[in-house]
């Protein structure tokens, strides 16, 4: 075994096409490894089945062919030592932002002085402090993404899976977030994979960006990204070799996009 | 929607002065007066036609009902009818919401029990539930049993639905994150599933209200010794308009009473649905 956290080997991903028949073949062959404390990044089109990796690591759903391990277990069933930050933000909408960002302690049985504290210094660190009383609806898109990574963060799980997690928001807002999140990264030395269909995004927050083809998706590349953090996420072009980066991802995502024009 | 400016302006707890607060209450009880007019016109008309466009033996008159109200209180004469009546209310709504409940959350937790049963439930839905007054009491006898079963059968339907529609409909992808988070079976029914039917769950037991009247009063149409539907009946075959209508406005009273307390708990458990004047998300 290698030293890899979350590590994909051969996976393979059908899915029933409506009305029977033979299956869709979404995913072929994957093979990815997440090191410790790292931050990887996948891209690929749409369709590709990078949601579903995350649904895989997560234990919600068994991939049809391959194994998908954490720390060298296999996982089966409900992954409940990784953290899992939706495109929505998904905050329960009957509960306050305390209580959201508190129930993952709850559940998992922390006495309450210490959740108190953990919920607290989890919304300081997300820049929510004074809007604990509040309703999910109350709060903007960004509060609500800020307050969902917050009640990921707050359990410190040892590996937190992003799906799009900016997709939905706003291009400021979005920025602002990117950054926040490289630092939060940074701080908690999280291991992150982090689905998106943004280059600049990947190759602004990523150490690695895994590059998918179209569907049935193989892994066409898993680039290094060498840039110096912390990275400057308002003006991706200042920093220095953020061009050659982006162009070695495009040179590869570019293929499949083109291919896709073709058969249409 | 800029995220910045938000933080850098954490608004008051509610955002509302005192002088807006006060105007709202000026405003509340404007349109509460706002919507007695009506009521009041209708009386106000029935009791001048009344005897000069309709006979006052077929609608009797407002003042002639009110009489009527005042002197089966002061005699004590509804007073049993009431009691029965109130019981075979309460037993039946209570038994058919509880019965709704249970029977909608465990056919939404299990595809393969809604599978099952959803078509026997749909197909005695369909079931005229007046039809089987006349059942109920062959099969209950003439007293309150009969009425509390046909109230409770009323009211279970509507509440099993409701019931079932708001748990299928919780999202899955809340679900798989809760439990990801930690969540066991027993936990994921308190903090996702309850709280997510729950709008759907009062919205049943609000409508249900009105029904369980049906039924309690339909049974004792049918058959009785005793009750406010009894007393409806006895009151119309003896051509006692005024006491129909002294009835009837005592079950008004009673569905109103019913609704407002409804809608008390429904405001206070769904205090997240209805957001503060000032949210953050307004700015």
């Amino acid at each position: 075994m290698n030293d890899a956290v979350l590590s994909f080997s051969h996976i393979r991903q059908e899915f029933p096409a409506p009305g029977g028949g033979t299956g869709i073949r979404v995913i072929d062959g994957i093979d990815l490894d997440v090191g410790n404390g790292k931050f990887v990044a996948v891209i690929g089109p749409s369709g590709c089945g990078k949601s579903t990796l995350l649904q895989m690591a997560a234990g919600l759903l068994a991939p049809t062919g391959g194994i998908v391990r954490h720390r060298g277990r296999a996982i089966n069933a409900v992954n409940r030592e990784v953290g899992f930050v939706p495109q929505q933000a998904q905050l329960f909408p009957w509960k306050t932002l305390a209580e959201n960002i508190e129930l993952p302690l709850l559940l998992r049985g922390v006495a309450t002085a210490e959740r108190r504290e953990r919920v607290a210094s989890a919304l300081e660190a997300v820049g929510l402090s004074g809007f604990e009383q509040y309703f999910p609806n109350q709060l903007s898109g960004g509060m609500q993404k800020r307050g969902s990574i917050a009640r990921t963060l707050v359990y410190r799980p040892d590996v937190i899976l992003m799906d799009e997690p900016f997709g939905a928001l706003d291009a400021q807002t979005r920025m602002v977030m990117q950054d926040d999140l490289q630092m939060l990264s940074h701080d908690a030395g999280a291991t992150i994979l982090f689905v998106t269909h943004d280059i600049t995004e990947a190759v602004l927050l990523a150490d690695n960006v895994a590059v998918m083809s179209q569907r049935p998706s193989k892994l066409l590349a898993n680039i290094a990204i060498d840039l110096a953090r912390p990275r400057n996420v308002f003006e991706p072009f200042k920093n220095p070799g953020f061009e050659a980066a982006y162009d070695a991802v495009w040179t590869i995502f570019r293929s499949q996009i083109g291919i896709r024009e073709r058969t249409h | 929607m800029n995220d910045v400016a938000t933080m850098a302006e954490p608004p008051g707890a509610d955002g509302t002065s005192p002088a807006r607060r006060r105007r709202s209450l000026a405003g509340k009880a404007g349109r509460g007066l706002v919507k007695l007019v009506p009521g009041l016109a209708i009386l106000a008309f029935w009791q001048w036609a009344s005897g000069r466009l309709i006979r006052e033996i077929y609608v009797s008159k407002p003042t002639a009902v009110a009489a009527r109200l005042y002197e089966l209180f002061a005699s004590g004469e509804i007073y049993p009818h009431l009691w029965t009546t109130g019981q075979e209310l309460v037993l039946g709504y209570v038994i058919g919401v509880a019965g709704g409940i249970l029977g909608g959350y465990a056919l939404g937790r299990s595809p393969r029990l809604a599978n099952i049963f959803e078509p026997y439930v749909m197909a005695f839905y369909g079931i005229p539930k007046i039809a089987l007054a006349p059942l109920f009491i062959i099969w209950f006898g003439i007293g309150i049993g009969s009425k509390v079963a046909l109230a409770a059968i009323m009211v279970f339907f509507l509440v099993f639905y409701n019931v079932y529609t708001g748990v299928c409909s919780v999202d899955r992808e809340l679900i798989n994150l809760t439990l990801v988070m930690g969540a066991n079976q027993r936990q994921l029914t308190y903090h996702v599933y309850f709280p997510a039917a729950a709008p759907y769950v009062l919205l049943g037991m609000r409508m249900a209200v009105p029904y369980a009247v049906i039924g309690v009063i339909v049974g004792e149409f049918t058959s009785s010794v005793q009750g406010l539907g009894l007393f409806i009946h006895e009151a119309s075959s003896t051509y006692d308009p005024a006491g129909v209508f002294a009835g009837i406005v005592i079950l008004l009273a009673f569905v109103v009473a019913a609704n407002f307390l409804a809608g008390r708990l429904e405001r206070r458990l769904l205090r997240w649905k209805t957001p503060m004047a000032h949210a953050p998300s307004d700015i």
